[in-house]
Parts: C-alpha cells; sequence; structure tokens
C-alpha cells in the first residue's frame, strides 16, 4: 500500500510539472491513436453511412461479420499485420516494422469495425420519415443522404469517440507492431508495461493517472454526444 | 414557381393502377380524375389504401402497374422524372417530422435545394410561416415545438415551395381542436388564393364535407363511388315472413325492402343508408313498415347547398336535409330528433365491385 502511495505521490508530481520522458510519450499515444482514428473514421463513417442508406443482398451478413470483428483481440491484428510488414512479409521491403505507421495500421484495423458498427447503428435509428420528407421537398439521392448524416451526426461522432478510446488504451497492437522503442514508438500503455515489469511504478502510474484523465474526457463527450443523438 | 394556367386539364388521371404488396392488391384503381385547383378528400377507414394512393400521387412510390397522368404529362415512374415531379407535388405526412434545427432552416431546405437566391428566401419563409401563423417561431429548434406547431410549420415548409399540388396525409388527426380549425383555414385558403390543387386523406366524414369539393371513399383499397356517409358493417337475418332485417348496432335493427342471397350469406355485408332518403319526425310515427329511431343530434353543417345532421343514435349516421327541411323542423344541435329510415333507404354494398 505504501508503494502506491509513494508512487502515487510522486506521479502526480511527475504529471503536474510536465514531466518531459512523460510528455513525450502521451504526445507519441496521441499522435498515433488521433490518426488512426482519423483514417478509421474517414473509411468506417462512409461505409456504415453506405451499408446503412442502401439495401443490398447480404447486408444481414455483412453487419453480422461487422459485429464480430468488434471482438477481435489485439494481439491477433498484431500477428496478422506482422505477417505482412516483418522483413519476410510482402510489405517487408517499406520497413514498416516499429515504427508508429505500423502502429496505426494496426490500430485502424482494429476501429473501422468500431466505427462501422456504430454508425450503421446511428443511421439506423433515424427516422425513416426523414428519407420520405426530404424526397417530397424535391432532395436527390444525395441531398437526402445529407439530410440523414445530418441527424445522426451527434451519433457518428460518437462512435469515433468510442473508437478513439478504444485505441488509446490498446496495448498489443502498439507492443507488437511498434517494439516500445523509447522517443518513438513508446505509447502510455507500453511504457506503463515496461515499467511494470521494471518494478518502478511512478511513472506507471503518472501514465496510468493520464490514461485515465484521458478515458475520462472521452467518455464525457461520447455520452454527450450520445444523450445529443436522443434529444 | 408560379403554377402556369391548367385549369382545363386535370391534375391527376389514374387509369388501372394497381398497388401488391407481398401478393396482395391493396390498391386498385381502375379509372379516377382529379380536377386541378380543387379540394379532394380520400376518406376511408385504416387499412383502406388512403396513404398508399397518396405516396403514389406524391411520386413517393411507385405503382405496380397502371398509368398516371400529371397535368396531361404521362408519368413513367423512372426516379430522375420522379424527382422533377416531386418539387410540384408535395407531401406533409400525417405525424410530420422537422429537421434537428431552426423552423427558418427547415422552410429554407426546399428553396435551397431549387436554388432560389437567399434574398428571395428571407422573403417567402417570412410569408410561408406568416400563412400559417407560426411567424414567432422562424427562429426557433423545430424540435421544441408542439404536434400542432409541428403540423404547421411542415405546412408552411411544404407551402413556401409554391406545388402545383398539396397532398396532406390526415392533417388534423393528431392535433388539438384550436390547431385542426387553423389547418383547415390553411388548406381552404391556399386554394382559394393561390389555386394549389389540395389532396388530403381523412376519417372525418364532416372535415370532408366541409373542405373538399370532391369526396371519394376507398374501401379495402378500392374506389366506392359518391357514398361516403352511412356505411355500416351489418349481420342481416330474416323473419318468419322470410323479411330481411340488419343489425347495425346491437340495439339497431333495421327493415330492408330486399337482400340477394348473396349479400345475405355474407358474413358481414356493408350496407349504405341513404341520408337523403332520412326523414326528421317532429313526434314518433308509429307505422310498422317504418324504421322508427331517435337520436341526438351532434353537428349541423352546411354543405352543397343542403344541411348535414350527424346525429348519435348508437351509431353516428348522417341525415342530409334541404335548407328549407331544415328551418322547418327547426333543429339545433343536441336536440332528441326523431327520424324514420324507410326500408328503401337501406342498400347492400359490394365493396368488391
Amino acid at each position: 500500500m505504501d508503494i502506491l502511495m509513494d508512487s502515487l505521490v510522486s506521479a502526480l508530481v511527475l504529471v503536474f510539472t510536465l514531466d518531459a520522458e512523460l510528455t513525450a510519450i502521451v504526445g507519441v499515444s496521441l499522435k498515433v491513436s488521433l490518426s488512426s482514428t482519423l483514417v478509421a473514421g474517414c473509411v468506417g463513417v462512409p461505409l456504415g453511412f453506405a451499408i446503412a442508406f442502401t439495401d443490398f443482398k447480404g447486408k444481414p451478413l455483412a453487419i453480422t461479420v461487422l459485429n464480430t470483428l468488434l471482438a477481435l483481440p489485439t494481439v491477433v491484428i498484431g500477428l496478422f499485420v506482422y505477417a505482412f510488414i516483418s522483413r519476410r512479409g510482402i510489405f517487408g521491403p517499406w520497413d514498416l516494422l516499429y515504427t508508429t505507421k505500423a502502429i496505426i495500421i494496426g490500430q485502424v484495423i482494429l476501429i473501422i469495425p468500431v466505427v462501422t458498427a456504430l454508425t450503421i447503428a446511428a443511421i439506423s435509428r433515424i427516422d425513416e420519415r426523414y428519407r420520405k420528407t426530404a424526397l417530397t421537398l424535391g432532395a436527390n439521392g444525395l441531398q437526402t443522404a445529407w439530410i440523414i448524416f445530418r441527424e445522426a451526426r451527434f451519433g457518428i461522432v460518437a462512435a469515433v469517440i468510442a473508437a478513439f478510446g478504444r485505441v488509446i488504451s490498446e496495448v498489443g497492437i502498439s507492443m507488437m507492431l511498434g517494439g516500445n522503442i523509447k522517443g518513438f514508438t513508446r505509447t502510455m500503455t507500453t511504457a506503463m508495461a515496461l515499467e511494470y515489469d521494471k518494478g518502478a511504478f511512478t511513472l506507471a502510474v503518472a501514465l496510468g493517472l493520464v490514461l485515465l484523465g484521458l478515458s475520462f474526457g472521452m467518455n464525457s463527450l461520447f455520452h454527450f454526444f450520445q444523450g445529443r443523438t436522443r434529444v | 414557381m408560379t403554377p402556369p394556367a391548367d385549369t382545363e386539364s386535370p391534375g391527376y388521371d389514374l387509369h388501372d393502377l394497381f398497388k401488391v404488396y407481398n401478393r396482395r392488391t391493396v390498391l386498385a384503381v381502375p379509372e379516377l380524375s382529379l380536377a386541378a385547383r380543387r379540394v379532394h378528400a380520400l376518406l376511408g377507414p385504416n387499412g383502406a389504401g388512403k396513404t398508399t394512393l397518396l405516396n403514389i400521387l406524391a411520386f413517393l412510390s411507385i405503382p405496380t402497374t397502371g398509368n398516371l397522368r400529371f397535368f396531361g404529362r404521362k408519368v413513367s415512374f423512372v426516379e430522375k422524372e420522379l424527382r422533377v415531379l416531386r418539387r410540384e407535388a408535395v407531401m406533409v405526412e400525417q405525424h410530420p417530422i422537422l429537421f434537428t434545427t431552426t423552423v427558418y432552416k427547415n422552410l429554407e431546405f426546399g428553396l435551397k435545394i431549387r436554388k432560389i437566391p437567399r434574398s428571395r428566401r428571407v422573403a417567402l419563409i417570412g410569408e410561408s410561416l406568416e400563412l400559417v401563423g407560426m411567424e414567432r417561431f422562424m427562429d426557433a429548434p423545430a424540435h421544441r415545438l408542439s404536434g400542432g406547431e409541428t403540423q404547421r410549420v411542415a405546412l408552411a415548409r411544404a407551402l413556401v415551395l409554391r406545388p402545383r399540388v398539396l397532398l396532406c396525409d390526415e392533417p388534423t388527426s393528431s392535433v388539438d381542436v384550436e390547431n385542426q380549425a387553423i389547418i383547415s383555414n390553411i388548406l381552404r385558403q391556399i386554394n382559394a388564393e393561390q389555386r394549389i390543387t389540395v389532396i388530403f386523406t381523412t376519417h372525418d366524414r364532416a372535415q370532408a364535407a366541409d373542405l373538399a369539393h370532391q369526396t371519394l371513399l376507398l374501401d379495402h383499397g378500392r374506389l366506392v363511388p359518391a357514398r361516403f356517409d352511412n356505411i355500416f358493417s351489418s349481420v342481416i337475418t330474416r323473419d318468419e315472413n322470410g323479411r330481411a332485417h340488419c343489425a347495425i348496432h346491437p340495439r339497431i335493427t333495421l327493415k330492408m325492402a330486399s337482400v340477394s342471397a348473396e349479400t345475405a350469406a355474407l358474413r358481414n355485408p356493408r350496407i349504405f343508408i341513404d341520408p337523403r332518403r332520412i326523414e326528421p319526425r317532429r313526434n314518433p310515427d308509429d307505422h310498422p313498415a317504418v324504421n322508427q329511431f331517435q337520436g341526438r343530434v351532434r353537428r349541423a353543417l352546411a354543405a352543397n347547398g343542403a344541411v348535414r345532421l350527424v346525429v348519435d343514435c348508437g351509431v353516428s349516421l348522417t341525415i342530409t336535409l334541404s335548407r328549407q327541411s331544415y328551418r322547418e323542423h327547426r333543429i339545433l344541435v343536441g336536440d332528441i330528433l326523431h327520424f324514420s329510415i324507410p326500408p328503401a333507404a337501406i342498400e347492400p354494398l359490394n365493396s368488391g365491385a
């Protein structure tokens, strides 16, 4: 208990003094997570919108597959991407392994199903009368889609926030594809795992506090936007 | 935006129009012509096909088979063409939904699509909101309005587009009495002043008679021409003399003049009581051949040079009187009225015809 209390006090000092190592790690984490969320948002939102907005054969199957992918373990993705980007993989010559780009690729694969499935859910909740109203007011397909998108905007933002929450706290992909290289690919979660291995809790607890704070912020935003969809 | 001179041509001409869902025919209209610049009411029970027909007339739904002409132009039901036609026939739903933004932006949506310049948009929106008495709500969040206000804004959103045809699905069914009167007046006013063809569905026979130049009755997806009052589901029996009786209510059994064996064999045949042949009486008449009843007068409406009384005698019965007869009988709303129904005034209806 004393170890935890001592670590907590030291950790708070690190946080409030904006320790250089701590801020560097947080910086890498945010850069990687925001990049992967941005890419996944650019792919997942239109994909989810297209699936929800159009009727096609195999739509229920597509949604089932997406929902299954939500449970994909990070280590499986790490292994899968590793097979492609390691020296013997087909993308080996691109030297992606143990770079932040590799982490981003893995995280994008992790959260595209999250963004897509939650976008589908957000669009599906939109009343069918919006589409009919837009049509009767003279809208074409694109203008009707825009109306649906606008009405679902808070739900879609919530989907993106949920995806960010997923990647900021994942450890498997960052560790396997980033390699936890100090100053380059060391993220909050991989740093915490390393500090734990070393038995040095101060930085781990400080990073945990930052991570908790970020998660709290993300969840607050998520619930804010979820709430707006129910207005 | 201004409707062209089209008084000569009918607004809609339907020919052999059918709509089939899951192998069930929900709408079958062999012939129908709806005059331009008039008010038309589509009356009928739930599931009669009113909304299905309205959706087709609004170009939001495609008939399974059949021909439709819109202001003389044959409609081919190709999406590109439908999109153009939708700009001339705008529909307001029974429970309209407003976009989650301001009232102003709701009205602006259709105008922007039509590429109306901003200054003109502002003027048109102001006029439209004034027409429905909602100008104070221009900047209000649309989703915070009451049901009646939402209905009026939805009407304004359609009317700001200056359509040739306004289609309303039960425009007053989900609003309070005050808003019902306001909405009825708006429909009457836009037809009279802007010469917009109005087509609306309703359950309310009195509203149909009050507002519409033409009332169409739909039953099981088919048009039942002209007769829209006093149609009842009945049980037909015969007495010991073989005379037919029909029960339209547990306490109301009517003597009938004649009934075919085919109709008598039906489970619940529909019968029609001609409202023009029901006669009010000062006192009960003891003539055994005539059906005698009494009921309380609930409504009295002037319509097409006559007076329509809605009498509650266990069922809601409509009696049509000449103005002179109405004056002679000095009938007031709330009075108990004695009346007789001659057996010949009762006719079996073949709704499948």
